[in-house]
């Protein structure tokens, strides 16, 4: 589920966010580990998104991607997506990237016309692996926050049981994807559904660990 | 103002009535038990709680808030049981930890949160935000923004109007009798269930991993349908003309495909997505009934 601060964050970043949003939202990203990393995130696939090449390769979502960065568009609104937008883009793209490097370790002379020109972005010999590493640490955090909440007693054995069953449902649901993908990493359903998969393994690790946290 | 009435009881069972200005607001705490709200004609609130002798059941009027609080002087209290009676017109914030949460004619907002319990509501208008863990949420005859989220368990709506939101990660989704013009509803392993209203204009999103869903498509509709499947069928008790389609996504139109056409995604991993008309939808519920 999204809240009021995922809604804001991709303003914050645009820096459209009136004063007193700022502030309210500065305060709240103080304390809370998962907006954080959704901030970084998005700062990073806005950094990655302009340094990408203006290519339309042969692919489902970049077309639409890269009509949403191209020169000219307003300079200060550079992305004019939601958070869920740009969290799926940005993995879409990544992945899309990461399966044109997959492919290029097994097809070279294809891959490499299809992974567009020199100075690309490079995303190293696991891409698939990197770019879910911002998805991977800010789990492993809110992990160890739940942990700590079933450690200190405030989350009991059944609350315990009912989300451990359900991170495991939605992990069964990601590997599912990632298997998929790597069968068609062109599929844009595909790419879209491990998106919204990991958003929601974030979104429960954020409920558990609002749960674990004792109230004051 | 502070502390207009403030009771504290020590015996096993507290009953008192307090009267409230118009526009107060009830707010409920009760880490473990059960938390039953039921709308009243009057313009007071009865507040019936049993409990054990150490625990303590704390009512107070803060300005336009009513506070009902269980407190202990053990670590944690035991089990309280309250059945709290208001006027209909009473915006309700409920809440608890393994807390079942009833609440029964309300027509006003209402925000209920808990952790291991069942939520029932019938009722309630403007916001209505239902939210457990670990346990059922059903709602009926509520309008307004209607959020329902849940992660080990079932979702079911009926009877209700606006805008609706409802995800679970493990668990079934059925919406019947919905008047909306949008609609979300996302479980991770379940099957989506919607029979309702297509309101030209209106937003519709099923999403499911593993589950099929089911959506009844009314005769008169116009819109644009999107579905999208890995591991399954689209299976359609009347003709569809596809117009789009790539290997996991299909689209096609109904009635009169207008920009004010309605726009419905139906997604779902390893699951079948059937288009049923309403009645079929109707004789299905029948026959499991």
């Amino acid at each position: 589920m999204r809240d009021q601060w995922t809604d804001q964050l991709s303003d914050y970043v645009d820096e459209e966010l009136a004063d007193a949003e700022r502030r309210a939202l500065d305060a709240h990203l103080t304390g809370c580990v998962s907006c954080r990393v959704l901030l970084e995130e998005l700062r990073r696939v806005r950094a990655n998104a302009r340094v990408l090449p203006d290519q339309a390769p042969d692919r489902d979502l970049w077309p639409g991607i890269a009509r949403a960065i191209a020169p000219g568009r307003s300079a200060r609104r550079a992305l004019a997506f939601s958070v869920p937008q740009l969290l799926a883009a940005g993995v879409a793209l990544i992945l899309v990237s990461g399966g044109a490097a997959w492919i290029a370790a097994r097809r070279p002379i294809q891959a490499r016309a299809t992974a567009g020109p020199a100075g690309a972005p490079t995303w190293g010999s696991s891409p698939v692996w990197r770019s879910e590493a911002p998805y991977a640490a800010a789990i492993a955090q809110l992990e160890a926050a739940l942990d700590e909440g079933r450690k200190s007693g405030t989350l009991d054995s059944a609350t315990v049981l009912a989300l451990v069953h359900s991170l495991a449902t939605i992990d069964t649901a990601i590997l599912d994807a990632r298997h998929a993908l790597a069968a068609d990493p062109a599929s844009a359903y595909l790419n879209h559904h491990l998106a919204d998969t990991m958003r929601r393994k974030l979104d429960l690790l954020r409920q558990a660990t609002a749960i674990a946290t004792p109230r004051t | 103002m502070l502390a207009a009435v403030v009771l504290i009881a020590l015996g096993q069972q507290t009953d008192t009535t307090v009267t409230v200005p118009p526009g107060a607001r009830l707010d409920v705490s009760n880490p473990s038990g059960s938390i039953v709200v039921k709308a009243w004609s009057q313009k007071s609130v009865r507040v019936h709680a049993d409990h054990e002798n150490a625990d303590l059941v704390q009512v107070t009027l803060e300005g336009s808030v009513l506070r009902v609080k269980t407190a202990s002087r053990r670590s944690t209290p035991r089990e309280v049981s309250y059945i709290i009676s208001v006027p209909a017109v009473m915006p309700l914030a409920l809440s608890g930890v393994k807390t079942d949460i009833d609440v029964d004619g309300a027509q006003a907002p209402v925000t209920v949160e808990t952790v291991n319990g069942q939520v029932n509501c019938r009722g309630g208008s403007g916001l209505v935000s239902l939210k457990s863990v670990d346990g059922r949420i059903a709602v009926q005859q509520a309008k307004g923004r209607i959020e329902i989220n849940t992660v080990n368990d079932d979702i079911s709506a009926s009877d209700v109007a606006g805008e609706i939101s409802a995800s679970t990660v493990s668990g079934d989704i059925e919406l019947r009798n919905v008047e909306s013009s949008s609609v979300e509803a996302a479980t991770v392993s379940g099957e989506v269930l919607y029979a309702g209203s297509i309101t030209d204009g209106g937003r519709y999103h099923f999403a499911t991993h593993n589950g099929d869903v089911t959506f009844a498509v009314p005769e008169k509709a116009n819109a644009t349908i999107s579905v999208s499947t890995f591991n399954g069928d689209l299976d359609a008790s009347f003709p569809v003309n596809l117009a789009g389609a790539n290997k996991h996504r299909f689209s096609f139109s109904i009635g009169v495909a207008s920009g004010r056409a309605a726009r419905i995604e139906i997604e779902t991993f390893n699951g079948d997505i059937k288009l049923r008309r309403p009645a079929e939808m109707d004789e299905q519920s029948e026959h499991n009934e």
